[in-house]
């Protein structure tokens, strides 16, 4: 491979993955024939081996793929995606949609900020409804607190349960569907949000909060040994958000794949009657889905707004598909009962390292949706024609 | 069925890896470039207003010229996107950025990220929001000059008009969203003007936009039918000489220069609409970005910074701009981004 | 003279390693009625979905008029002239019986998008006549009956000009009067020369219409032979492998005095009015009723998952002012319900999940939730075991994979699990064969033998007869005679049931 003697690459991986792709390019097709392709096709990780295969295919043909500096630029992008998509795929479980996440983060984003936020224009904010409650010329209402960065958390997650609490309660109670609930709360909380702030952003937010974003634990710095390191050569390696979405991910797969919550949750998504009839608290199971889902909505809206270090009305409007997306080609169905938090981090990887591609490949926004719409789409035949396939060979 | 469904998802597969193998072109990356080849990531945040149209092509077309390689990434609109493209950019290993941010405060964001990696950047005419502490070249128009330079010629016009029938002036202004500071330094220069000349104006009358067509029609019809001897006005942003056709031509206000009623007209843009009206002689002046100085002068500075290993350059670039009048119109008239356009047939459309 | 039209050699399938059927050789004679019977999960309906198109078969092959016949999707089928009457039938409820018909070959007005509604509707017109029955073409499928269903479901088969056509269980929602006429149109059809098979548990129905019978076993053919060869117990024995000596088992012991469940003036309006009764420790009560009588909507009430307006439910001497299913098994109550698809299972999920799921809180640690899956396995296969579950690894095998019985079984497995001291059986053996109701039946007495009272709603008159302590008997919503056990009389049960309906 071209890139094997460009010494900024990770020594294992890459040469490890170059390996297997010769193996897998220069095998005669025999080799790989039907019964692998099965194996293949109907593997729990067939999403990963396709992010991996894509990410061969790719690497020889954009150089700064596998760069170590570009593989962290893909590792950052996905940690806040994954929080989101957790959410995502426990709604899915039921069978239901939760269209409202991306304004869960908007919401927070906005109110959190606002509370911390150390600098105020009084010019912008003056005509706000915050403007002499919680946002003064001093700043926010937590401004100068010695746990304001804390406090301000508790808060946004606290509106993420509560808009969750509220999708809940409309679909259990009043049995309204899902997708409907949450369209209207998406624009109703997205519209407040843009009102509280009259469409301004918010800065002047803590460093604490900021590094929650995009802030090193550990960094990193792969090359030869030279007396003064170049800055854009030091690299994240552990990071606030790594830490924040991997330690959401491991709570959230076990508490589905081993509490008692987690098979209602299955269950409910599987056959909602049957689920009643077992005893199943099916109404109290989808309430809690959503409000997990707005907690992990007001989870991505922390990393967001760290990382664009900005109380942000507008932060995530078109993060929808992704979120969607990348849960769905994780191997979620929509249509309840099928689905796991692990599937969901592949599909967020093979999300983020698509995106990451398709910016590298300088294509335009326009054409980079249209090119993800359409892989979503391929994503969801294949898909169904595994689920298909899969039900024949059994 | 069984025999169907494989050879469907064998073929689905098939084309997954086809799109994402053949079809994509052999992308020979940055690092392929020779050292002393220059490449320019340039970060903008839409195209979907005029000035946007003309003030993109005026960055690509002045670095194509100096034979720069660029990287074209469009935010859409989205801050998040922008700064993962951003820093996408900064992966590729780029010499310079080109910023047009979708706010001022993402800006300082990805200002601190590029600081960080020690690539320059420069911020192009949406200048980084009051508390940035990070090191860019800003280039920004300067609203409260331009604006002044605007209303000036204006101002010669009502002095002639004035020593014709010996009546002041009553003035008028539209006025833009003051939570936006451009508004306040157009609202500035167009009182620096008439505060200068007590003799020549009546107090002026401000009219509300909140830079929205809708509500400039209802203020400004009222304001017009309150006080119909109005007969010097200035809009603070281009987009609304329709609004304003619309309520003085039924008030047989819409004269060209030079004929009997003609209202004293000028703004600020230079947008094809305004380069129209201007060469149909119904608008006296407009102050000018002078874009294509901009994208110059920023290319300039970001180049030097390049040249010297200047990872932090910060520097403040204003751009005075200039007014194109109906006394400077044969010579300045493609100087102004929007008669380059209009000229280009870009209101055919 | 008699030619072969369909004929099985060596034909096997398996799911999930487990044989459904093996190595079945079988030919169908031209113009004859071929009764096939077996337990449920014998292999008819695998043996069925093969000529169907709906599967294909691992081993062996089929010859349809002498031709190898491998249909691979249920329009081939069609096309071959197979016509299979399901028993879940696939009518599309909001469009007429014309439209249901002609849903896959609408007939066009020439070369214009539109179609013929004429021609559509005088063809149905002629087929409705053929088969004497007397509805309109344009009649929504709503609003037929069930019967009258399945009459559209055969003159479809009849419009396809179909050689053979499948009966399975066709007779399963029909009322006797409709079976009646089901039996005359199978007549006339017979008549005309067609070929079919006739799948059914009702071994009387099939002694009276079948030239021919074959008798599936374990996925194996254990007899086959014209029906002179055969009767009623020799039947029964060839399905089950042994002799039965009766239909029920007997029970040894008789209920206490003890109150479990005391149900006091329960009214919904429209649905149940005033119902009160008491159930015993140790006692079958039997609830008798036919579709629409409000015994399913009582049972739901009383396990609340419906509201009621009036009336209160005490179990063990307490009242329960709300009622909720999570009370209800709190409670000890058990509620296998009507509907094992829609209500009583999760399809797509394996055996053991399914079996454990009302006792999940049992395997989980109480502080954090975590379910021991060990212990839930294990505990689920005891289930397996005791109630002969016939099935692969249930940690993986999803139930929709299972027969009909074995379904059923896993439903009650599910509620075995919580020990009920009450268990709600609504028409337990509804769909399942002989073997499997024995099964069934030997079940209840175990569970009254230990104490529990068990309330046994079902339509089959026969089985409350054979089973209950006590028989109440409901009709539009209301109780309308009890019948103890010495007073059991077939006669006076159903006058009493239809008394009310006949004058209405």
């Amino acid at each position: 491979m071209a890139t094997t003697t460009n010494e900024r690459e990770f020594p294992i991986t890459t040469a490890q993955l170059a390996r297997w792709y010769d193996i897998v390019r220069e095998s005669p097709p025999v080799v790989f024939g039907i019964k692998w392709l099965k194996r293949f096709l109907f593997s729990e990780y067939f999403i990963l081996y396709l992010t991996i295969i894509y990410f061969l295919i790719m690497t020889e043909r954009i150089q700064v793929l596998d760069t170590p500096l570009n593989l962290t630029n893909v590792l950052a992008n996905a940690w806040p995606l994954l929080a989101i998509a957790i959410g995502q795929t426990f709604v899915l479980l039921t069978a239901g949609i939760d269209l409202s996440q991306t304004s869960v983060m908007a919401i927070t984003s906005v109110v959190g900020a606002a509370l911390m936020t150390t600098n105020v224009d009084p010019l912008k904010f003056q005509n706000s409804i915050l403007w002499g409650n919680i946002v003064t010329e001093e700043g926010g209402l937590l401004a100068g607190h010695q746990y304001a960065v804390e406090l301000a958390i508790l808060a946004m997650l606290g509106i993420g349960l509560f808009i969750g609490f509220l999708n809940g309660m409309a679909i259990a109670r009043f049995r309204m569907p899902p997708f409907m609930v949450t369209l209207v709360s998406m624009t109703f909380f997205s519209a407040l949000a843009i009102y509280l702030t009259q469409s301004n952003n918010i800065r002047g937010l803590p460093e604490d909060f900021i590094k929650l974003g995009e802030g090193d634990i550990i960094s990193i710095y792969v090359g030869e040994q030279v007396r003064q390191i170049s800055r854009r050569d030091v690299l994240s390696f552990v990071t606030y958000p790594l830490l924040i979405a991997a330690g959401l991910g491991i709570v959230a797969h076990v508490v589905l794949s081993r509490t008692v919550f987690g098979r209602h949750v299955y269950a409910v998504g599987t056959n909602a009657r049957a689920a009643e009839v077992s005893g199943v608290p099916t109404k109290r199971t989808i309430i809690l889905v959503y409000m997990f889902s707005g907690f992990c909505a007001a989870v991505a809206g922390i990393i967001y707004s760290g990382r664009l270090q900005a109380g942000r009305p507008t932060l995530g409007e078109n993060l929808l598909l992704d979120v969607v997306g990348a849960t769905v080609i994780g191997g979620t169905s929509l249509f309840g009962g099928k689905g796991k938090v692990l599937w969901t981090f592949f599909g967020v990887l093979f999300f983020v390292l698509l995106s990451n591609t398709l910016n590298l490949l300088k294509l335009s926004a326009f054409e980079i949706d249209i090119v993800k719409g359409s892989i979503i789409l391929l994503a969801a035949l294949i898909d169904v024609t595994r689920t298909r396939l899969l039900a024949r060979e059994s | 069925m069984k025999g169907n469904a494989r050879k469907l998802v064998v073929l689905a597969v098939l084309t997954v890896m086809l799109v994402l193998s053949a079809g994509v072109p052999y992308y020979t990356g940055q690092e392929a470039a020779a050292q002393d080849d220059i490449t320019i990531c340039f970060a903008f945040q839409d195209l979907e207003t005029e000035f946007w149209v003309a003030g993109h092509r005026a960055i690509t077309e002045t670095l194509r010229d100096m034979d720069i390689e660029v990287i074209e990434v469009n935010g859409n609109q989205d801050a998040n996107r922008q700064y993962e493209q951003v820093i996408d950019c900064i992966a590729q290993g780029v010499d310079g950025i080109i910023l047009i941010p979708q706010d001022g405060e993402s800006a300082v964001t990805i200002v601190g990220e590029a600081n960080d990696n020690d690539v320059p950047i420069a911020v192009f005419n949406r200048p980084p929001s009051d508390d940035n502490p990070n090191d860019a070249i800003v280039v920004v128009a300067d609203n409260e000059i331009i604006t002044q330079q605007a209303v000036e010629y204006m101002a010669e016009q009502a002095q002639l008009q004035f020593e014709e029938t010996g009546d002041k002036l009553q003035p008028l202004i539209l006025v833009g969203d003051l939570g936006d500071p451009n508004a306040v330094g157009r609202r500035q220069g167009f009182y620096n003007v008439i505060e200068a000349n007590p003799d020549l104006f009546e107090d002026p009358i401000e009219v509300a936009t909140e830079w929205d067509a809708a509500t400039a029609l209802a203020n400004f019809e009222a304001a017009m039918v309150a006080n119909p001897e109005v007969n010097f006005i200035f809009t603070s942003s281009d987009f609304l000489y329709p609004t304003i056709r619309s309520v003085l031509e039924p008030m047989d206000k819409w004269v060209p220069v030079g004929e009997e009623g003609h209202v004293i007209l000028g703004g600020l843009d230079g947008d094809a609409t305004a380069c129209m009206l201007m060469l149909e002689g119904y608008v006296d002046a407009t102050g000018v970005q002078d874009l294509f100085y901009e994208a110059e002068i920023t290319m300039d500075a970001l180049l030097a910074a390049i040249e010297d290993e200047n990872y932090w350059p910060n520097e403040i670039i204003p751009d005075p701009g200039f007014a194109l009048t109906q006394g400077n119109i044969e010579e300045r008239e493609m100087d102004m981004w929007g008669c380059v356009l209009y000229d280009e047939g870009f209101l055919d459309e | 003279m008699s030619d072969t039209i369909l004929e099985f050699q060596s034909t096997s399938k398996a799911f999930f390693g487990v044989y459904a059927l093996q190595d079945v050789t079988l030919n169908v004679e031209r113009g004859h009625i071929l009764g096939l019977i077996g337990e449920n999960g014998a292999g008819k309906s695998t043996l069925m979905n093969i000529i169907g198109g709906v599967i294909r078969a691992d081993g062996g092959q089929v010859l349809l008029n002498g031709e190898p016949y491998r249909p691979r999707t249920p329009s081939e089928a069609t096309q071959a002239g197979v016509a299979f009457i399901h028993q879940e039938l696939n009518l599309f409820t909001n469009l007429s019986i014309a439209e249901n018909i002609f849903i896959d070959r609408f007939p066009r007005r020439r070369w214009l998008p539109l179609l013929d509604m004429a021609t559509m509707r005088a063809q149905t017109q002629q087929l409705l006549d053929s088969i004497g029955l007397d509805l309109s073409p344009t009649t929504l499928i709503e609003r037929l009956s069930p019967g009258e269903r399945q009459m559209v479901e055969i003159v479809k088969a009849l419009s396809i000009d179909a050689d053979l056509i499948i009966f399975d269980e066709p007779t399963t929602s029909l009322t006797a009067r409709e079976t009646e006429h089901l039996f005359e149109i199978i007549e006339r059809l017979r008549a005309a020369g067609k070929t079919m098979i006739y799948i059914s548990h009702i071994l009387e129905d099939v002694m009276q219409l079948a030239d021919d019978i074959a008798v599936l076993r374990d996925g194996e053919l254990v007899g086959a032979g014209p029906r002179s060869e055969f009767d009623i117990s020799r039947m029964i024995s060839l399905m089950v492998g042994r002799n039965i000596e009766q239909l029920f088992p007997a029970r040894e012991t008789a209920p206490t005095d003890d109150v479990l469940l005391e149900v006091r003036g329960i009214s919904q309006s429209g649905i149940v009015e005033d119902i009160n009764f008491r159930l015993h420790a140790g006692e079958v009560l039997g609830v008798f009723g036919l579709m629409g009588s409000g015994r399913t909507e009582l049972a739901r009430i009383v396990f609340g998952l419906d509201e009621h307006e009036a009336g209160h439910v005490m179990v063990r001497n307490t009242n329960n002012h709300r009622l909720s299913a999570r009370r209800s098994i709190r409670n000890q109550i058990a509620f296998v319900t009507e509907n094992r698809r829609e209500e009583g299972l999760l399809m797509n999920i394996p055996i053991a999940d399914n079996i454990a799921l009302v006792s999940l809180p049992r395997f989980a640690n109480l502080v954090t939730q975590f379910v021991n899956r060990d212990t839930l396995v294990q505990t689920a296969n005891e289930y397996k075991a005791l109630l002969q579950i016939k099935c692969g690894d249930i940690q993986t095998q999803p139930v929709k994979s299972l027969s009909g019985g074995n379904q059923q079984k896993v439903v009650v497995a599910k509620w075995l699990m919580t020990e009920p001291s009450i268990f709600i059986m609504d028409e337990p053996t509804r769909g399942i064969d002989v073997g499997a109701k024995y099964e069934i039946y030997s079940i209840i007495n175990d569970l009254a033998a230990q104490g529990t009272g068990v309330l046994f709603i079902s339509s089959e008159l026969d089985e409350l007869v054979g089973m209950c302590d006590r028989i109440l008997v409901m009709s539009q919503g209301e109780v309308r005679g009890q019948f103890d056990q010495t007073e059991f009389d077939q006669e006076a049960i159903l006058r009493s049931a239809f008394r009310e309906e006949n004058g209405a």
